[in-house]
């Protein structure tokens, strides 16, 4: 909706009178949009970066983790260093977002990380990854290999459309 | 030798980004570039390089285009982008992500002042990304180079070319640079996780680059300690992910359009 009203009103705004507004093609009204939509997620992903990758509280260290969105299925995978293989849990919270956890072999301190000034052990890896489509959460399957989890979970399929 | 800069781009340079020499470095020196890229492969390679042959610190990169950070060692400010070095070869190394849009001017600074030490060649290390980085059985090195002399550096060292394709990033400029100059330059390519630290494609890296350069830094201890690294560099990936996405890095998977013979 935000961007919707603003970019309405820089079309209004350009073109003075409602009579003797210049006619902008559809090009640049797509162009702003595009633009406006970067610069929100530049915000967005600034905003979400300016918190730390640790939490003391639940001992636990955010992993790295990724989404990939294929025809037929979407992939998330997640780095777990020191992460044991048997203690991974993978659960759904909603039905577009799961959760990954898993204990790490030995617990890692700040000083293990060359960090003195702050205290803390963490014991665990923890990370939330939002699904940018349905899927069916019921049918994923997952394999932990060298380190990376890897889940596959396939999409809610649609309705087919018939030709003729 | 003739400059082809103008004296616009040259003063401009200048003001923005330059290099602080701490100790005198001697001319006709070998340069190692890490710099955050895909999977950190050339910044994790630089620094168990700078490590393994007890390299120290000889200058440093002053520019106010980075975010206002400093590195804090023993409680004193150190810059982000450093060189370290001995009397035959400088490794650069940055600790943080370089942002997008100051890395045009970062590096042609960085390649003007090689120029003016009459740097013998670059070598820059890095990684390709590769989806099914993890499905890897065995990891391919790949070069490029900004001259034919350094495309035949790499073919006697059977490296395999990538002959067509697009490069984004720094070592993208670190050739374009190079290649104006006719400077001696080659990038080095590991595959690689695209936005996960990985020390195994640094570990290769490293051995190739043994061959080329013909020195030998040990790997074991990269290798043994690949799962450290990967918790410890978790922040840099997530800040380098960032900016490689402003820097069209997916360009790399591009099939180019044209074949101009």
């Amino acid at each position: 909706m935000t961007f919707q009203a603003s970019t309405l009103g820089r079309v209004g705004n350009g073109g003075g009178s409602r009579v003797s507004a210049r006619r902008r093609s559809i090009f640049d009204i797509v162009r702003e949009y595009v633009e406006e939509i970067e610069a929100l997620t530049d915000e967005i992903v600034e905003r979400f970066m300016e918190k730390p990758s640790w939490d003391v509280d639940s001992q636990s260290l955010e992993p790295l983790c990724d989404v990939y969105v294929r025809r037929d299925m979407v992939i998330v995978t997640a780095d777990l260093p020191k992460a044991d293989p048997e203690s991974i849990r993978i659960s759904s919270i909603r039905d577009d977002l799961i959760e990954i956890t898993a204990n790490m072999k030995v617990k890692v301190n700040f000083e293990d990380l060359g960090v003195k000034h702050r205290r803390g052990e963490f014991t665990c890896l923890c990370c939330r990854v939002p699904l940018p489509v349905p899927v069916d959460v019921s049918k994923a399957k997952a394999k932990f290999r060298k380190g990376i989890l890897e889940i596959t979970l396939p999409r809610k399929k649609g309705y087919e459309i018939k030709i003729g | 030798m003739v400059r082809l800069l103008s004296d616009r781009g040259e003063k401009l340079s200048a003001e923005l980004v330059r290099v602080v020499e701490r100790k005198g470095i001697p001319e006709g020196i070998k340069i190692i570039c890490g710099l955050p890229d895909v999977g950190l492969v050339g910044v994790i390679a630089a620094a168990h390089i700078i490590s393994k042959l007890n390299l120290k610190e000889v200058a440093y990169v002053e520019t106010e285009l980075l975010p206002p950070v400093i590195m804090l060692e023993n409680g004193l400010p150190k810059p982000p982008i450093r060189i370290f070095g001995n009397n035959d070869l400088l490794v650069l190394i940055s600790e943080i992500a370089i942002p997008s849009d100051s890395i045009h001017q970062i590096i042609k600074s960085i390649i003007d002042w090689a120029w003016s030490k009459r740097a013998e060649k670059i070598l820059t290390l890095s990684g390709l990304p590769v989806p099914n980085r993890h499905e890897l059985e065995k990891i391919r090195i790949f070069g490029a180079a900004s001259n034919d002399m350094m495309l035949k550096v790499l073919m006697d060292n059977e490296i395999e070319i990538i002959e067509r394709g697009f490069l984004a990033g720094p070592q993208a400029l670190i050739l374009k640079y190079c290649a104006e100059k006719n400077m001696p330059a080659i990038a080095l390519l590991a595959e690689a996780f695209y936005n996960y630290p990985d020390p195994e494609a640094s570990s290769l890296i490293i051995q190739a680059l043994n061959k080329v350069m013909n020195i030998n830094v040990d790997v074991s201890e990269l290798i043994e300690k690949g799962e450290e690294v990967r918790l410890a560099m978790r922040d840099m990936m997530r800040r380098t992910q960032t900016e490689l996405a402003k820097m069209r890095k997916s360009h790399e998977y591009d099939v180019p359009g044209f074949y101009i013979r």
